[in-house]
């Protein structure tokens, strides 16, 4: 998997208004057209923020969706999950 | 010819155009010194090294390092809590920049079209509150690995001083570092509660006393992958000055202040001085 897709939903959650409000309304529709692995999908709507940096999405990206208020993340909640995540930081691609 | 007349180093922390005004004076008057430095500089232009953090451009086509020239740019494109300001860019000099750097063995991506987030309006918020020089952005991909060598950050910046000096207008040039140094934005090393941190204020201290001293060398030499990931997510920043200091010629700088809680500090240099 390269979570290319989980990176780009998330970028289009900051910088695409109308998927915002279509990510914060129903959030299972409107990951339906994107072509998510299961593992992902899954973990998008959980709001996994751990799992889906161990999987390799920048946490940058990720922490839009605790600005926009996706998948039920706010800041602190963002804060917890992240802090779990064991990926080390490395700049080794 | 063109002439690069002074340089200097801020972070961009998107919450300080919140806290400065609910007095964070210790920022707001490290800001406000140097703004009055670059103020006493009198630049007709301003390059700023920046890290775009992955909004100005996407995993589809990120760039190492690119120039910016168009007409003007927008900003901050990310809703960081500042005011949106439309910022004319000098494209001429933008244009010259990436010529230069292409002919002299620098694969510089370039921008004719672009927004910008926080990291290049922060700075600009509180050094040129009013009225804006032109500006070009060059970006240093601080963010998303692989990084750029620091000895690469260094000659990139070098390069981008010569193309000043290389420039037929008249123009005096200020060069603006846009980062911090022992900072870690969102990722697992953030305080409890918090999207943020400062992990490892020795690093700090270290640095500083490399830039008020003038120790280029020492920096390159010891900011290194295995080190900057050791201190944060975002400690490539150091990038934006180690290219800052190539563009100057290695000038030691004046320490303006800084702040050891968000682990950043404020630098500066006049040819003038």
């Amino acid at each position: 998997m390269s979570v290319y897709v989980v990176q780009e939903v998330a970028y289009r959650s900051l910088h695409d208004l109308d998927f915002r409000a279509r990510l914060l309304e129903a959030p299972a529709d409107a990951l339906a057209g994107e072509a998510l692995e299961p593992a992902e999908r899954d973990a998008l709507l959980a709001g996994d923020i751990a799992t889906l940096h161990e999987m390799g999405a920048h946490e940058f990206l990720l922490a839009h969706f605790a600005r926009v208020g996706a998948f039920g993340l706010d800041p602190p909640t963002f804060s917890e999950r992240i802090r779990a995540s064991t990926r080390p930081m490395s700049s080794d691609f | 010819m063109a002439r690069v007349v002074a340089g200097f180093n801020v972070p961009h922390t998107p919450y300080l155009p919140v806290t400065v005004p609910k007095g964070d004076t210790l920022n707001g008057g490290l800001f406000e010194q140097t703004r009055e430095l670059l103020e006493a500089s009198r630049p007709d232009a301003v390059v700023i090294f920046d890290d775009d953090h992955v909004n100005t451009f996407f995993l589809d086509n990120l760039p190492t390092f690119a120039v910016g020239f168009a007409d003007a740019m927008s900003g901050p494109n990310d809703e960081a809590p500042l005011p949106t300001r439309e910022v004319p860019i000098h494209a001429d000099l933008g244009r010259a920049i990436y010529t230069h750097g292409i002919r002299s063995g620098f694969d510089l991506a370039r921008t004719e079209k672009l927004t910008v987030d926080h990291s290049i309006m922060v700075p600009l918020h509180f050094l040129m509150p009013e009225k804006l020089v032109p500006v070009v952005p060059f970006f240093i991909n601080c963010l998303v690995p692989p990084f750029p060598s620091a000895g690469r950050a260094h000659a990139v910046g070098k390069m981008v001083g010569e193309a000043v000096e290389a420039f037929p207008e008249d123009l005096r040039v200020a060069v603006i570092a846009s980062g911090s140094i022992n900072h870690e934005v969102a990722g697992p090393r953030v305080l409890p509660g918090e999207i943020w941190n400062a992990p490892d204020p020795g690093w700090l201290e270290e640095v500083v006393a490399w830039l008020e001293a003038g120790q280029v060398e020492e920096i390159v030499e010891h900011a290194t992958d295995e080190r900057l990931d050791a201190v944060g997510n975002v400690a490539h920043e150091l990038l934006t000055i180690i290219a800052m200091l190539g563009a100057i010629g290695d000038q030691p700088l004046r320490i303006v202040g800084k702040d050891t809680r968000l682990g950043h500090c404020f630098t500066a240099w006049s040819a003038d001085a």
